[in-house]
């Protein structure tokens, strides 16, 4: 009697010491390695013409230039695909949180511009900063939903970060340059694609079941589709924005 | 079952671990004075709210006729911090922010309140945001001895302030005119200006030459002030600090004050 | 010669009690509140009342010293005045007053009666500017507004730390005392307890110009105090015509002293303790030609003072005034006998001697209430002549309140309050001889803007 009771102790010890949020489980079922979720996200109507981006502020930016840099708001490709467009799974996830990747990702700073423009990466995944500009940056996400931190950053300097907790998405700036713009999108599972230049993406490996797919666009807002896949099945999945 | 006593005892001990992780939550610790988080709502009242308002997101009643805006407090993030940039601050960071106000700004120094009144302030402040629960700060700052001032010295520090382009905000003669600090906005979206080191306005963060050092270390979040910690070795770093005090008109380097001392 | 001095107290007592009914001011000022955006309670315990946060502020010459105290940081449209006013009921009971036998008829003779007068009322309207005019220069005008005239009460500019340094401040102009407890900012307003006896007390039959630290004197102050405003003191040098301009006076020049240390008590809180004195000599008569007296000519100077020790004690939401006083005459002065007429002193006559203090408790559960209880005293340890009664003079008055804020802004300041007075005074029925005694009742709103 008494060895059950400190027993019970312990147990409620140890709950009491377990921080909320940290009791992370892997995905319930193994991935289903043959499904895939594709699509291409679509500009309706006549795409907006970008404004010019005047990097005469530091001359160092300028010359890394040849052609005029555009604003990236709105990217609309030769067929009328919109890239940077965020597609994740947004709901109908059973497993919890997953573990992030050994594989950093890589947030670079190049010719005074962000690229990739939009990244997408997991909660607590390692983010390694690149600045590969012979100007220094300073890297000043924004986020709601994880630690506000602003760093500077020389060229070549290391700078490795991460974000905690699921956001879509994180603005990031350079104070020194004001017309650097970024996002950064942090996940807790691994099912999200960022549209390419074409605006074409897959989502892969997802298990069977049915989800809610959300595609968030910077300037657009975001749109939401239902889908259901079943194992090894591939399904194609389009989205559509106007102005 | 035959209940005896010492079961009962092994509970109420339980229950008091319990409650006691629960209240350190509400607890700060300043030097060796212990704040509590129920007296700090009192003097919350008595003397923030109508600037940080009543859920601490600095949206009180005069709030509006303030610039800079009054501190929201949910979103846990400080300017004057001894811990690196993204980390929660040390409950002696509050306390030092308390107590020396914010030069420039509608926070007075708080100094004539006593210091276990500061301390208790800094309890219930954390009790705004739940970051204070979850996560706990970063290792403070260590500040090294500052090397002799010298021409070298600021000549150095002169020229990193041009390749780590503090002058895009700052402006070359450190007036804080430089060509984006029109552009620049707080974390709030609210416009800020770059400080103008040759005003005679007091650093936000303290006036010492330390305390220079450890903004350039810890960065002032919520702002577009970056931390240099990526950026420069600590070497370098009293060079820039040097070369900051020779824009200032003002010839005084006040001594750093311990603020847990009779003040 | 006793039913004489007796009658003369009397009615010195009314007019005296009219007068601070008149002059009793106090104040928060909204206007500050405004300029910084912060709340009444931030500087007021309950106002007008200060806190430590607020006594530093004004000991630093209204300024915040965030950088932003200089007139050029506010908007034009900012400006720094406040008004206060008092509509209240109240209800004053006098007894053991003179009055004719058959009202109306001044031969019917005189009996002694209660008097008692009760109606709604304004208690006088205070009009206040003050603040910045530079960074570390201050200013404070005060008009007093009376029935026919207007004059100043308060009128003065203040160099604040000078060299830099919060030790060194130079006020002045006609100022109030740096007195230990603020008459200028009593928590009662009713005519019987409104006023601190101890700070406008005169022995009878003495007619000293100097009238008590109570009143704003004119002359210059040097103050300071530590960076938190735990250790404080002051040095005034003041004329000696209890704050007149062109008054007739001479040129003695009379000192006021403060000096007080704060410091903290664990669990308990702030504790201070301080010390007092005001020393200096008032004329017992003037020059004269042709047998008028000459103004501003006062002369046969004698000597005073008033002096003691206050504390301000802290135990969580209560804390407590206490403070004592000695105030001592010269013969002269008391028996209200020019110098150069010995001859004129009545037999026996010596110096007046007085002892009084009082005590004042506050509970203060929230910024938005506040219960007030306060009992005062005076004794009469020497009268000036011998032969009148030994305790005339002795006052007890014990005043019990509330003032209670249900609105708080930055904007202005807006009170509920209800009071008690009641006062007894030694031998001052002025037919009997007997103690007489008033009461006051008063409740009301009081706000200010």
């Amino acid at each position: 009697m008494k060895k059950n009771f400190y027993l019970l102790i312990m147990l409620i010890a140890t709950l009491a010491m377990s921080r909320p949020g940290r009791m992370s489980a892997g995905p319930g079922q193994p991935p289903d390695s043959s499904s895939s979720l594709k699509g291409a996200v679509k500009f309706e109507g006549v795409a907006p013409k970008p404004s010019r981006i005047d990097m005469s502020a530091d001359p160092l930016c300028a010359k890394a230039h040849t052609t005029p840099v555009t604003t990236e708001e709105i990217v609309v490709g030769a067929n009328g695909g919109l890239a940077n467009v965020v597609v994740y799974v947004s709901d109908g996830i059973t497993a919890g949180p997953s573990q992030p990747p050994q594989q950093a990702a890589v947030f670079e700073q190049k010719g005074c511009q962000y690229k990739p423009h939009v990244l997408a990466m997991q909660a607590n995944q390692k983010l390694e900063i690149v600045n590969s500009d012979e100007t220094t940056h300073n890297i000043h996400p924004t986020p709601t939903n994880n630690r506000e931190w602003n760093m500077t950053q020389p060229h070549g300097a290391p700078l490795e970060q991460t974000f905690a907790r699921q956001e879509i998405a994180i603005p990031v700036k350079c104070n020194v340059h004001p017309w650097m713009r970024g996002y950064i999108a942090v996940f807790k599972h691994p099912y999200f694609a960022v549209t390419d230049k074409d605006g074409v993406f897959e989502v892969k490996d997802l298990p069977p079941g049915t989800y809610t797919i959300t595609a968030w666009q910077e300037k657009l807002g975001t749109q939401t589709q239902k889908v259901t896949i079943g194992a090894g099945e591939s399904k194609t999945l389009d989205f559509s924005f106007k102005q | 079952m035959h209940m005896t006593g010492k079961p009962v005892l092994t509970v109420a001990i339980l229950i008091f671990m319990l409650w006691g992780m629960i209240g350190a939550a509400q607890e700060s610790h300043v030097g060796n004075l212990v704040g509590n988080a129920k007296r700090g709502k009192a003097l919350y009242e008595r003397y923030c709210i109508f600037c940080h308002g009543p859920t601490g997101d600095g949206r009180g009643e005069s709030a509006p006729y303030l610039d800079p805006k009054p501190r929201d407090f949910t979103k846990a993030v400080f300017k004057c911090r001894s811990t690196a940039s993204g980390s929660l601050p040390l409950d002696i960071d509050l306390y030092n922010t308390i107590t020396r106000g914010v030069h420039a700004s509608g926070m007075p120094s708080w100094r004539p309140l006593l210091r276990q009144e500061r301390v208790d302030m800094v309890a219930y402040i954390k009790t705004f945001s739940p970051a204070f629960k979850e996560e706990k700060p970063g290792q403070p700052v260590t500040i090294p001895t500052e090397p002799p001032d010298s021409p070298d010295s600021i000549a150095r520090g002169a020229a990193l302030f041009q390749s780590l382009n503090c002058w895009s905000c700052h402006g070359k003669d450190g007036r804080g005119h430089g060509p984006s600090a029109a552009s620049l906005t707080d974390s709030q979206g609210n416009p800020i200006t770059p400080f103008d080191f040759t005003s005679g306005t007091h650093f936000k963060c303290g006036q010492s030459d330390q305390d220079m050092f450890r903004d350039l270390v810890t960065g002032l979040d919520g702002t577009p002030m970056p931390s240099f910690a990526a950026a420069m070795k600590p070497d370098q770093m009293w060079d820039v600090v040097h070369y900051i005090r020779t824009l200032s008109t003002s010839k005084k380097h006040a001594e750093p004050k311990d603020q847990t001392d009779g003040q | 010669m006793g039913s004489v001095i007796r009658k003369r107290l009397g009615l010195d007592l009314l007019i005296l009690v009219t007068l601070f009914a008149w002059a009793q001011t106090a104040y928060g000022i909204p206007a500050f509140a405004r300029k910084y955006g912060l709340p009444c309670s931030a500087c007021h315990e309950a106002w007008p009342m200060l806190n430590n946060f607020g006594q530093t502020f004004k000991d630093n010459g209204y300024q915040l010293g965030n950088g932003r105290d200089a007139p050029i940081y506010q908007e034009p449209a900012y400006w720094p005045v406040m008004f206060r006013t008092t509509p209240v009921w109240h209800r004053e009971s006098n007894n053991r007053q003179a009055v004719d036998s058959v009202a109306g008829n001044g031969g019917s003779g005189q009996i002694e009666s209660t008097v008692t007068t009760s109606g709604f009322d304004l208690l006088g309207v205070d009009m206040i500017t003050a603040g910045t005019l530079y960074q570390n220069i201050s200013f404070f005008v005060q008009p007093f507004i009376g029935n026919s005239s207007i004059s100043l009460q308060q009128a003065w500019t203040r160099l604040d730390n000078l060299a830099g340094s919060h030790w060194l401040n130079l006020k002045v102009g006609k100022f109030e005392l740096d007195q230990p407890i603020s008459q200028e900012r009593s928590l009662i307003l009713n005519n019987t307890g409104g006023i601190y006896y101890n700070y406008f007390f005169t022995p009878p039959g003495d007619n000293n110009f100097f009238q008590g630290i109570g009143f704003p004197q004119l002359g210059a102050e040097l103050s300071g105090h530590s960076e938190n405003d735990h250790t404080r003191y002051s040095v005034a040098v003041l004329s000696d015509s209890n704050g007149s301009p062109n008054s007739p006076s001479n040129q003695g020049y009379n000192v006021y002293a403060n000096f007080n240390q704060a410091f903290e008590v664990p669990w308990f809180g702030k504790q201070e303790v301080g010390a007092y004195g005001y020393f200096g000599e008032s004329p017992t008569f003037f020059q004269t030609s042709g047998g008028a007296p000459l103004p501003g000519t006062g002369t046969g100077n004698r000597g005073l003072y008033r002096a003691g020790v206050y504390g301000h004690w802290f135990v969580d939401k209560f804390d407590f005034y206490t403070f004592y006083l000695h105030g001592y005459d010269n013969v002269f002065l008391g028996n209200s006998v020019p110098s150069n007429q010995p001859s004129s002193l009545p037999f026996g006559a010596v110096a007046p001697v007085w002892n009084g203090g009082f005590v004042e408790g506050h509970y203060n559960p929230t910024p938005r209430w506040i219960v007030i209880g306060r009992y005062e005293l005076n004794r009469m340890s020497r009268q000036a002549n011998p032969n009148i009664r030994g305790d005339l003079g002795n006052v007890d008055i014990w005043t019990v309140g509330y003032r209670w804020y249900p609105i708080m802004s930055p904007r202005a300041g807006f009170a509920w309050t209800q009071e008690y007075s009641h006062a007894s005074n030694a031998g001052a029925a002025p037919l009997s001889g007997k103690d007489d005694t008033h009461s006051s009742v008063l409740m009301g709103f009081d706000f200010d803007f």
